[in-house]
């Protein structure tokens, strides 16, 4: 791939900026760039070209010499972000520095961050679902939060349009509330996930099972490899196999020769003009030499990843907007969801002892939703619905057999156990009092404010965390499973990495930040299209729909643009 | 391989030196004994000892190779050394001494004195006692896990270091580092012993 152009230049009023280069930021970036627009990219790290920049990804355990294990210095600078349980030396270089970027949590609080061109694109879990007609009406239905300002009529063709580039792998399974995207071939189900299938779909009609549909290739796609079932996806793929922007959507932004991309670059705020009545263009910190910059253009797309994207908002004050950048309502930084995380049960499966696997898929299973779906399906415990993963494999833990010697070695070697588990994933309401606020009394490396974080699962996702447990223990009961065993590991939010709302979507400015195309109600010239844009958070993964409406209010971004009217 | 050797051979003497086999006098004997082959980054001679002749009972070598031949112990003393913190490293010295400790206690010498009757008694009393992990999903544990003992922790370790030695990933387990296709079915048969790569 030709090398990025990292010049940037400060005379020049580049057509549009996007702050960011994840998931939502590399789709600004490729569609501003293809329709013809100047577009500079700011990235808060470093570059990573796809491939040249993925040092691990060939390594095996015994490369390294603590094979995987974190130094003592490498989990302080990830003192937070370790709590996930991802990390180890293959990936931490794709984790942003807690220290140098520290955040408060006023209740516990994960926030993982990704510092570096492409963000967490290269580490999401790349599960890729639509969001359903349910999903967009759920407010206006129940009452929590505001009325989205669109329907999913208005957003399919635009999943539609990402799909056919990304390349979505799952089964069609027609259901209302999981609608089917364009598929490539499904992965296969294990014998022990195909027996669990059969099992639950008889005993338990209306819930189904299928693989996950996912942003991994089984088949080559525009121009990129297939996967090859290495399950190294975390380090980069150098197939291209799974989609990041790294891979997928800036080598083609930057083929138009229209990408300007410029690392370590720390968006302080983004410049407002009382006169004008629009922004005019961003401020840096140079994250090297410190320098301030600024660098103009006609309009800016917010991609930094939600609590990042609210806290440049919250930041950019103006006479006009004393209290950040298109914060009329008052709600800007409020309604923080997150999906709940780690509840479910987990199982023996016997009977398949002579059965094994070749290749390591990085995909499991899925249960869609099967609550609040239709009258027959309400549940009066909680509000919406839960999803499930999991998946089979051979596992158990050979340091609990209480033998050792000889014939122990020997059979530490031989596959494990089958064990099965399903974890749900429960919708977050829309709390007003989840919220962000700017913290100016502790600061970052560069002396900008810093968030406090202030969010709880409630009631209601803690009705459903109880819902998916009894369901996750009574299916893999029936199933035939041995040893079932529900767990719920009461995370808090962040957990889920799946950080939605702060500058939601509304139809009335007086409630909402951003309109029907993402635009700052007020500053119709700034595009808010990553997770912070959300209204409300549905129970299955959102990065699709972020691409979704990224590519459908860069689009209109550029109409407008055209009319004159930005 | 000399080294195991070398090991048996200081057992045999450490054993035959130390009149009062307290702990004290032993750490205090420590600079006669004889040295181990390869120099630690953490462990002293006793600690090392103490690791190595633990692992290699775990281990031991059969028709394929045990640990000690997988430095399985060298290892686990560079884990401690360079990914343990100053808290985690004081922990697992405590941890050795204290098993020390209650094998003098109930068997009347530190471990790598015992017979080898009286250290496989400790092993299997250690099996029963020594707490259990619990299931984990997706890089974490799930459910609240009770304190571990020093001796499952340390065969975990083992296990791992084991497991991920070059020499048992790439010839001894399943080496596939591209496997190119999912086959989600196979007899176990047609493939023998588990994938190396996780």
């Amino acid at each position: 791939m030709a090398n990025f152009n990292i010049d940037a230049k400060k005379e020049v009023t580049y057509d549009a900026i996007v702050i960011g280069s994840g998931i939502s930021g590399g789709w600004a970036a490729k569609e501003l760039c293809e329709k013809g627009l100047n577009t500079l990219v700011l990235e808060r790290g470093k570059i990573v070209e796809h491939v040249v920049d993925y040092p691990t990804m060939n390594l095996d355990p015994w490369d390294t010499e603590l094979r995987g294990g974190l130094t003592p210095e490498q989990k302080a600078k990830h003192y937070k972000a370790i709590r996930s349980g991802w990390m180890g030396t293959d990936t931490e270089h794709f984790y942003a520095d807690d220290a140098a970027n520290p955040y408060t949590e006023k209740k516990p609080f994960l926030w993982l961050r990704g510092h570096q061109m492409g963000g967490k694109s290269l580490l999401w879990g790349k599960q890729t679902y639509r969001w359903c007609e349910l999903d967009f009406e759920a407010n206006a239905k129940d009452g929590y939060g505001v009325d989205w300002p669109i329907r999913y009529k208005d957003i399919e063709p635009w999943y539609t349009y990402v799909e056919k580039f990304v390349g979505i792998s799952g089964q069609a399974l027609g259901l209302p509330q999981l609608p089917d995207s364009h598929f490539l071939p499904p992965m296969e189900l294990n014998c022990v996930e195909k027996h669990v299938k059969e099992r639950i779909e008889k005993s338990f009609p209306g819930r189904n099972m299928t693989i996950g549909r996912c942003a991994h290739l089984t088949v080559p796609h525009n121009g990129r490899g297939q996967c090859q079932y290495r399950n190294r996806c975390n380090r980069g793929c150098p197939y291209g196999a799974y989609f990041s922007s790294n891979a997928v959507t800036l080598p083609p932004a930057n083929a138009t020769g229209n990408l300007t991309i410029r690392p370590f670059s720390i968006v302080q705020s983004i410049m407002y003009d009382d006169k004008k009545g629009k922004a005019i263009g961003v401020r840096i910190i140079d994250a090297v030499t410190n320098e301030t910059i600024e660098y103009m253009s006609k309009i800016i797309f917010v991609n930094a990843s939600a609590l990042s994207t609210t806290q440049i908002l919250l930041n950019s004050t103006s006479k006009r907007f004393e209290n950040g950048l298109g914060n009329d309502s008052g709600e800007l930084g409020h309604n923080l969801m997150d999906h709940t995380y780690r509840v479910g049960a987990i199982g023996s499966v016997e009977g398949f002892e002579d059965k094994y696997y070749k290749g390591r898929r990085p995909n499991g299973i899925y249960i869609p939703r099967y609550w609040n779906i239709d009258e027959k399906s309400k549940n009066d415990k909680f509000l919406r619905g839960f999803g499930f993963q999991g998946g089979g494999y051979r596992g158990g833990n050979a340091a609990n057999i209480e033998e050792f010697g000889p014939d122990y070695k020997d059979s530490i070697l031989k596959p494990g156990p089958w064990e099965f588990f399903i974890t749900g994933f429960a919708e977050c309401l829309p709390y007003h009092d989840n919220k962000i606020s700017l913290n100016t009394d502790v600061l970052d490396k560069w002396g900008q404010p810093t968030l406090t974080i202030d969010a709880e699962f409630k009631e209601n996702e803690k009705a459903a965390n109880k819902q998916i447990q009894e369901d996750a223990v009574e299916m893999l009961e029936k199933a035939g499973l041995k040893n079932v065993q529900g767990f719920d590991e009461e995370h808090p939010p962040g957990f889920g990495v799946h950080e939605m709302g702060t500058a939601r979507m509304g139809r009335d400015p007086k409630t909402s930040v951003l309109n029907e195309f993402n635009q700052v109600h007020a500053a119709k010239n700034v595009f808010v299209t990553d997770g912070a844009c959300m209204t409300s958070s549905s129970c299955v993964n959102p990065s699709l729909t972020y691409m979704a409406l990224t590519a459908r209010a860069a689009n209109y971004a550029v109409s407008e643009l055209k009319k004159q009217n930005l | 391989m000399d080294r195991r050797n070398a090991l048996k051979k200081t057992g045999l003497f450490a054993g035959a030196a130390i009149v009062t086999p307290s702990l004290f006098s032993l750490l205090q004997a420590c600079k006669d004994e004889p040295r181990l082959s390869w120099k630690p980054l953490f462990f002293t001679d006793i600690e090392a000892q103490t690791i190595a002749t633990l692992v290699d009972m775990i281990l031991p070598k059969t028709d394929t190779p045990g640990a000690l031949e997988m430095k399985v112990d060298i290892f686990i003393d560079t884990v401690v050394a360079k990914g343990y913190d100053e808290n985690g490293q004081q922990d697992m010295r405590k941890n050795i001494a204290k098993f020390n400790e209650d094998c003098e206690v109930n068997y009347g010498a530190i471990f790598t004195e015992l017979n080898e009757a009286d250290r496989i008694k400790v092993l299997k009393n250690e099996e029963v006692a020594s707490g259990k992990f619990n299931l984990s999903i997706w890089g974490k544990t799930i459910g609240e896990q009770k304190p571990v003992g020093f001796y499952r922790s340390l065969k975990a370790m083992a296990i791992g270091a084991y497991l991920t030695s070059e020499e048992i990933g790439k010839n001894v387990l399943n080496y596939d580092p591209v496997p190119g296709k999912y086959e989600p079915c196979k007899p176990v048969a047609d493939i023998g012993n588990k994938w190396s790569l996780g």
